[in-house]
């Protein structure tokens, strides 16, 4: 980025550091199977249609896999957010949640 | 939903995201600053507001599904830091064209000249904070930037501020930075632009205009500041068109809004600050403080014609209704009783009204008399939106205990308010001193309540100033 050359302005950068460090994601599952997956939902963009086609497909796919739906939390965005968000952590361990899907982005 | 899989990945478990195709990009740029760059995202092929059932069902069998099982058992590959400058080294030398041509090729300018960033200037403006240059404001979403007295002053150099401005940008950063405020959701496709309302001696201290013209561009004061928060927003809390800011159209920033206090005083009405409790936030009420609220648009109000209260509010109270469509998703819903829609009065009109009502008369008024029908109310609702999910009617909202009991009845022709509260209807005072025109601000709510900070002036600011103006 830096590139010196003689001139009227030595001028610094606008932006700052970032205060959040790289962190790596969790360990990736070895299979579905078994496992309990939560939806968590901002209650936005057909969500509420999207989960129960991917549950459907999800189900077929792998034996034993269960799911905990979107209104067991509330909604990520919006007025609730900030306590849905905060509630996570401890609801993913009371709950044996293996996996989370969020959604949606759009 | 991103903040969602990053706590969860944070917690230990594998996460998907879904997110429409559209909107990949700002995923993985909002990813970066939550600290999980390379969170896993499952695509859903198009924009689903548009697809039929069957599409959508097509879509996700044919592509999301896979992208699911794929972020939850596949390996992802990891991201290393990338090393930035320390924000005090020289990034650059060159000349007037050079440097500008480099901060718009790296996305640090908004596309007009900036004034270079040179230390001698920045030095000027921390001559006017007596907090250190490298004292943290706050992190700002989603970069997750730390704002600082330093950052602050380079922003402010390079939008063309004077350095008497220093303490007002600084107010500025501190609300932005507050999370009522809510800043993460800058980036949203409404594309609403925040709106500065600035009160106090410095409206006539610093020589900002609060008279004709008040929300045009001309004046220094108030068309520099609102570059800066523009600046801002774009250099250190990250949003950027084509990443993290994904306004459908977008605004441009506007200027500083400054209540004409002469008319308040008249009238004894309390300013913006004053509503919003500036006063109660530990600062004498005569400080000076800024209000920041965001707006997706907003109407002039043309000609509004009467000699008394009576004549003129019904002329407002319209266009409050007019004005408010999707807008009340916000008042019941989304994020309830976050609609404030700002009315801003000519002082020729909110001086004829002030001869026998009180601001809050006329709030109560407008409360009381801006009503539109339910089952429009209702159609915004859920009818022609997918915004809020389950059809609840006003009823069901009322029995859930999250808007007064003003909304229920059986009769779908009832008249129910736009707003929860008779204060959420904002009122300020601005403009031609002499025409009868208003303005009505309306927005998107999701921001959290619009957020006051009183301005702290620097130790010998009368001495400061005076030398500075020259």
């Amino acid at each position: 980025m830096a590139r010196r050359n003689s001139g009227d302005y030595a001028v610094v950068w606008p932006r700052s550091a970032k205060a959040v460090e790289i962190k790596p994601l969790a360990k990736r599952l070895d299979t579905i199977e078994g496992k309990t997956i939560a939806f968590l939902w901002d209650d936005l963009f057909r969500g509420d249609e999207i989960w129960p086609i991917l549950k459907q497909e999800l189900g077929k796919r792998f034996t034993g896999v269960s799911f905990i739906d979107h209104d067991a939390f509330g909604s990520t965005h919006g007025d609730e957010e900030h306590r849905v968000l905060g509630e996570l952590p401890g609801k993913i361990k009371s709950m044996n949640i293996d996996a989370v899907v969020s959604g949606m982005g759009c | 939903m991103l903040r969602v899989s990053a706590i969860a990945e944070q917690a230990g478990v594998p996460t998907s995201s879904l997110c429409c195709e559209g909107f990949l990009g700002q995923a993985k740029t909002t990813s970066v600053g939550l600290g999980y760059p390379n969170l896993a995202l499952a695509t859903v092929p198009g924009h689903v507001d548009v697809q039929t059932s069957d599409e959508l069902r097509s879509n996700v069998l044919g592509t999301t599904v896979e992208h699911v099982i794929r972020n939850l058992t596949g390996e992802i590959a990891s991201v290393q830091a990338t090393a930035d400058p320390d924000p005090q080294d020289i990034v650059f030398e060159g000349s007037f064209e050079e440097v500008n041509r480099l901060f718009l090729e790296n996305g640090w300018s908004d596309g007009l000249p900036i004034v270079p960033p040179t230390k001698e200037k920045i030095a000027e403006f921390l001559a006017f904070t007596d907090l250190a240059p490298d004292h943290a404001i706050g992190k700002l979403l989603p970069d997750n930037r730390m704002a600082t007295v330093w950052n602050v002053a380079v922003n402010g150099v390079m939008a063309g501020c004077r350095p008497e401005y220093m303490p007002i940008l600084v107010a500025l950063v501190e609300a932005m930075a507050d999370p009522q405020y809510g800043v993460e959701h800058s980036g949203n496709t409404p594309g609403a632009e925040t709106l500065i309302v600035l009160n106090g001696p410095l409206i006539k201290q610093l020589g900002f205009n609060y008279e004709q013209g008040a929300l045009r561009d001309g004046f220094q004061p108030n068309t520099s500041i609102g570059r800066f928060w523009r600046l801002y927003l774009r250099n250190v809390a990250g949003f950027l068109l084509h990443q993290n800011d994904k306004g459908t159209f977008g605004n441009t920033w506007r200027v500083v809004m400054a209540e004409n206090e002469d008319s308040l005083a008249r009238m004894k009405w309390p300013t913006i600050a004053a509503d919003m409790g500036a006063a109660d936030r530990g600062a004498p009420a005569a400080d000076s403080a800024v209000t920041i609220s965001r707006f997706t648009g907003g109407n002039v109000i043309v000609s509004v014609f009467g000699d008394s209260a009576e004549k003129l509010l019904p002329y407002l109270g319209n266009a409050l209704v007019t004005h408010s469509a999707w807008e009340v998703i916000f008042t019941v819903g989304m994020a309830t009783g976050t609609y404030r829609p700002l009315l801003v009065l000519s002082p020729l009109i909110a001086e004829t009204i002030a001869k026998t009502m009180t601001k809050q008369d006329v709030q109560n008024w407008l409360y009381e008399n801006a009503r539109m029908p339910a089952h429009l109310f209702e159609k915004y609702l859920w009818g022609w939106t997918n915004l809020v999910p389950g059809k609840r009617t006003l009823n069901d909202w009322v029995r859930l205990g999250k808007i007064p009991k003003v909304f229920a009845g059986n009769d779908p022709n009832r008249l129910v308010p736009v707003v929860t509260k008779p204060e959420h209807i904002m009122i300020a005072v601005s403009g031609d001193p002499l025409r009868s025109n208003c303005y009505l601000f309306v927005h998107n709510g999701m921001l959290g309540f619009p957020t006051t900070r009183s301005v702290r002036l620097p130790k010998g600011w009368r001495m400061k100033l005076s030398e500075a103006q020259g």
